[in-house]
């Protein structure tokens, strides 16, 4: 049981938890800004490609430290 | 009219990019081993995602709008990122890029080392079977939320098979791994279009009410290209952009 769980978790959530946790708070944060009565439309488009620009930021620096240790 | 006709395009793409790599494996097994048990083996996972879907499609779609726009859009938005952060990584020589060529060649090898016992050839059966359920499973989760949410299961699985089909016949007239399929472009492509359905859906599903309603989700698809395209530029600047 904890095998499938951990197989789902693992095929959604893929290579980075960092996109899946930002998503879930850009979310929220539209969702809060929602419930105030704010613009919440631009939150998305500008907060999704900064999320993975910081993952793909973190990929690189991997296969930077990879590079320098071989 | 326009939602449909991306839905169809999104699990066509999908498909294609999965498939193409099952039959990689399905190809190997059957040029080494025999054809009967990896023809069986992926017919009867076809046959357990068709299930999936028929069964699953129709039950979401039953689901609250919003809800299900909130749930299935997150998971989408995820997927999708995953999907483009990997070919904008493939794309930029931070990641190797696949090589059904290599892939054929490592199962080849694989399936002349494995014994073979008499009777039925398990090995390939199960390895035909598992193999393609993996990478259908994808293409599964792909039709069912892009369907329900769009409430054209029917047509997501259309497009799905469509694929399938092409993928299929040209497999079978050419009898080699089909590695000229430009497999990261096609994942770039699904990335972008699960990206912008995802961001689109769970947007609605939080409440927030989107610039020209459907005309946003067009909108979200040429932004997500340019700045996937722009982050590709940029990573290949760089001075680790070698392949991994």
């Amino acid at each position: 049981m904890r095998q499938l769980a951990h197989g789902i978790v693992d095929f959604v959530v893929g290579d980075d938890l960092w996109i899946a946790v930002a998503v879930v708070a850009l979310l929220a944060g539209a969702a809060a800004l929602v419930h105030l009565g704010g613009d919440a439309w631009w939150l998305l488009p500008v907060g999704v490609p900064a999320a993975l620009w910081i993952s793909l930021q973190r990929a690189r620096r991997t296969v930077q430290r990879a590079r320098s240790s071989a | 009219m326009t939602g449909n006709l991306l839905v169809f395009l999104g699990a066509a793409l999908a498909s294609a990019v999965e498939m193409v790599e099952a039959l990689t494996i399905v190809l190997a097994l059957g040029v080494t081993r025999g054809w009967r048990a990896p023809l069986q083996g992926a017919a009867a996972a076809l046959a357990v995602l068709t299930v999936l879907v028929a069964v699953l499609g129709p039950a979401l779609e039953a689901v609250p709008i919003d809800l299900l726009r909130l749930v299935v859009g997150s998971l989408l938005l995820v997927f999708g990122l995953q999907w483009l952060r990997k070919a904008i990584l493939r794309a930029s020589g931070l990641k190797a890029v696949h090589d059904e060529e290599e892939a054929f060649t490592k199962e080849v090898a694989a399936a002349r080392a494995a014994g073979r016992a008499a009777g039925a050839d398990r090995y390939a059966l199960v390895i035909s079977f598992k193999s393609t359920l993996l990478e259908g499973l994808e293409v599964a989760f792909i039709v069912i939320t892009l369907g329900a949410n769009q409430g054209a299961t029917g047509i997501a699985a259309a497009g799905a098979f469509v694929a399938l089909a092409v993928v299929v016949v040209v497999g079978a007239l050419v009898r080699h791994p089909l590695s000229r399929v430009p497999e990261n472009t096609l994942k770039f492509a699904v990335g972008v279009m699960l990206t912008s359905f995802g961001m689109f859906w769970a947007g609605e599903g939080v409440g927030i009410d989107w610039p020209g309603a459907e005309a946003a989700l067009a909108a979200l698809i040429v932004l997500t290209v340019i700045w996937s395209l722009l982050f590709t530029k940029l990573l290949e600047r760089r001075p680790t952009a070698v392949a991994a």
